[in-house]
């Protein structure tokens, strides 16, 4: 017999002991240091007020058009540190005609290649004919008071500002799409780093003047600027590869324009506003209208009421 | 210092069979086909990228995710394995020579799953923020970490058990049995913590990821017994080796057993709770890839290895039923990551804005199974190195010896 004795002796098991009680000791203190509150990343305080001469020329009036309004409360927003003000999103489910107009606006204001949308808007068919009608249903992010995606992503690049806005580190997001089966809303789309005209014809073999000319075609390259950050679509690098979805403009917000849904809405039937402003139109609006949120039971707690 | 000649002659003390030499053609040309095809797969991946993925933002986890945690699940199933049988010195699993074999499977298994986690990433440059922007919220950096972890400890413990006294080599094995049982578990929390999904919102899940690490961990190591042979090389432990494969064989067929009974478990709830959402067990069950579950894990990965296990008195059949059983579980996450991402929470989404990769299906492609392949012939080139630095580093301590 070659076999070794090999029992545990005292010695070994207290070290095996303390091995092990070491190891979930640490585990337990990461984890709970991780899970209790922490101090926001972003900047506060009075570094983040913004004084913008947006509308300051329009007299307002006692009727105003809602966007006027809105764009003069989102200014009045911007002048309080980024902490006092809650951006939410109310959507009046019987005004949208279903024109996808708020969709195309935002592919065209984030330069969204193929595969990404932020703001798809659900078509469904209700009834049989003849009571039948259609209904329709944006879905932009929810920027939920709970984001599932957030705790989910291994490398903070997620967060949620403390505006409320639930943004991405395009430069530290590793790809691993985690995030993307955690937001029950299917709001997060990967970026695959695909071109509107890869595969097309190319136009003439050379010349300063082409007019298409594949992936490579300049159009395919103008930069978005989300986050009031310039970001170019070239080779491999970010936002290629990472996780993507909408921030309620966050760079337009910035410099006192509404998101860019909003501002393309043709019905008025997608209103924006300061939770934390007690005039503003869409506190307002979530008063006294029958406000409804998707998929309350999750718990996410999204911040974007349905008008039903 | 380890020799040249140490290493190239190192069939010696640990590596040598007779039946392992008939074994090394056949599995050379495997390796050869396997890395051929997985070095193809990787052009591919690097030249178009995550394109040539089946994968999507809607279903945006495929067999890459499936063969990771079949990496992870078998080097925590065959560590745990060895550290017991080591510790409590079962017959078969007592020497060290025994120990070295499973902890270099065990490694063969996880650096490979990590090597495919790794191109899964969106960009891969940013691996190493795991470690430095670690938030432990996240089941995958704790995952990640836990891994790194055990991967050091079994690391640690191989090179412990050169020494011929060490009073770190079992409480190290202790953690690194603890970290084994804890992985493959928390493998199944990494699926339940995605609370979004109704499927995978199940506490058994744990309890299947850790059966089938565990089974599929013993049937490896039977494989790998059975085709190195007596651990030590010697004929005389021919009659240990077999017995080590009976206990194996007994374990591997316990495990299965159990997984079945927690899978039972698991549809049951789906199909006999009344009114209840069961779009994923009816797409597992019924769906598109229904083959999958009832051909692949059911009858080629369940039911002729149980068979082969119980009434085959051969021990190649065995060998053969354990390739199968990892064939079946492969199989078996495909079945929990697929149908959990199919079913969308809110109808009408796919059609909402339609794109190929907007939508609640996934097909693997050719780049995906290639880059299986080369996570295969990974795992048996770092077998093989481990093993080879395994008899160097042995001979080398007994001369010293």
């Amino acid at each position: 017999m070659n076999e070794e004795k090999t029992p545990l002796d005292r010695r070994e098991f207290i070290l095996a002991g303390g091995l092990v009680g070491a190891g979930i000791a640490v585990a337990a203190a990461v984890v709970v240091k991780d899970r209790s509150p922490s101090p926001p990343v972003d900047p506060t305080g009075e570094a983040t007020t913004r004084q913008l001469d947006v509308l300051k020329q329009v007299k307002q009036t006692e009727h105003e058009d809602e966007h006027l309004r809105m764009q003069r409360e989102l200014v009045r927003a911007m002048a309080k540190p980024v902490e006092q003000r809650r951006w939410i999103m109310v959507i009046d489910l019987r005004k949208c005609i279903g024109c996808h107009s708020c969709t195309i606006g935002c592919v065209a204001e984030n330069k969204l290649p193929p595969g990404i949308v932020y703001r798809p808007v659900v078509t469904k068919e209700v009834g049989v004919y003849p009571n039948v009608r259609v209904q329709f249903l944006p879905r932009p992010c929810m920027h939920c008071e709970n984001p599932s995606c957030v705790p989910v992503c291994p490398v903070r690049a997620t967060w949620k500002r403390p505006d409320g806005i639930v943004a991405i580190d395009y430069d530290k997001c590793i790809g691993c799409r985690s995030c993307l089966n955690a937001c029950p809303y299917g709001s997060r789309t990967i970026d695959f780093g695909r071109y509107y005209a890869e595969g097309a014809a190319v136009g003439a073999p050379s010349g300063d003047v082409r007019p298409l000319d594949g992936p490579r075609a300049p159009y395919e390259h103008v930069s978005s600027n989300e986050y009031a950050k310039n970001w170019k679509r070239e080779g491999k690098g970010s936002p290629i590869g990472n996780a993507r979805k909408c921030h309620l403009c966050a760079h337009r917000l910035e410099v006192g324009q509404l998101p860019m849904c909003v501002s393309t809405c043709i019905g008025r039937a997608t209103y924006f506003g300061d939770s934390k402003d007690p005039k503003s139109l869409v506190v307002e609006l979530t008063t006294k209208h029958n406000v409804q949120v998707l998929l309350e039971h999750w718990g996410n707690k999204p911040q974007c009421y349905y008008i039903v | 210092m380890i020799q040249a000649s140490t290493l190239s002659g190192a069939a010696g003390a640990e590596m040598g069979s007779s039946e392992y030499s008939g074994c090394t053609k056949v599995l050379w040309v495997v390796w050869i086909v396997l890395l051929v095809a997985g070095l193809v797969g990787l052009w591919k991946l690097l030249t178009v990228g995550h394109l040539a993925g089946g994968y999507g933002s809607y279903v945006s986890w495929g067999l890459w995710i499936a063969l990771y945690f079949m990496g992870v699940g078998i080097a925590g199933g065959a560590f745990v394995f060895a550290a017991a049988g080591y510790i409590l010195g079962w017959r078969g699993f007592a020497t060290r020579a025994d120990l070295r074999t499973a902890i270099v499977l065990s490694l063969a298994a996880i650096l490979p799953a990590f090597l495919v986690i790794w191109l899964d990433l969106g960009r891969m440059e940013r691996l190493f923020t795991v470690f430095t922007s670690a938030t432990f919220t996240s089941m995958i950096a704790f995952n990640a970490w836990m891994y790194n972890t055990f991967l050091v400890v079994a690391v640690v413990c191989w090179l412990l058990s050169f020494k011929s006294e060490s009073v770190w080599l079992k409480p190290l094995l202790c953690l690194g049995a603890f970290l084994s049982i804890l992985f493959p578990s928390q493998s199944g929390v990494f699926f339940e913590a995605v609370g979004t999904k109704d499927y995978w919102n199940s506490p058994l899940l744990s309890m299947l990821f850790l059966s089938s690490a565990l089974a599929a961990g013993s049937g490896a190591l039977l494989f790998v017994r059975t085709l190195v042979g007596p651990t030590d090389g010697k004929s005389s432990d021919a009659s240990v080796n077999d017995q080590a494969i009976q206990t194996l064989r007994k374990f591997t067929v316990a495990a299965l057993i159990t997984y079945l009974a927690f899978e039972f478990a698991e549809i049951s709830i789906e199909v006999w709770r009344p009114y209840t959402e069961t779009r994923s067990v009816d797409f597992l069950i019924r769906g598109e890839y229904a083959w999958v579950f009832w051909g692949i894990q059911l009858f080629v990965g369940t039911l002729i290895p149980l068979f082969l296990y119980l009434f085959s008195p051969n021990r190649g059949a065995w060998a053969v039923a354990s390739v199968l059983l990892v064939l079946g579980f492969v199989a078996a996450r495909m079945g929990i990551l697929v149908p959990g991402q199919v079913v969308g929470q809110i109808p009408g989404l796919q059609e909402a804005f339609q794109d190929a990769r907007l939508v609640y299906s996934y097909h693997p492609t050719s780049m995906e199974y290639l880059i299986g392949a080369l996570m295969i012939a990974v795992g048996m080139a770092v077998f093989f190195i481990g093993r080879r630095l395994t008899a160097a580093l042995a001979s080398e301590s007994e001369q010293k010896a």
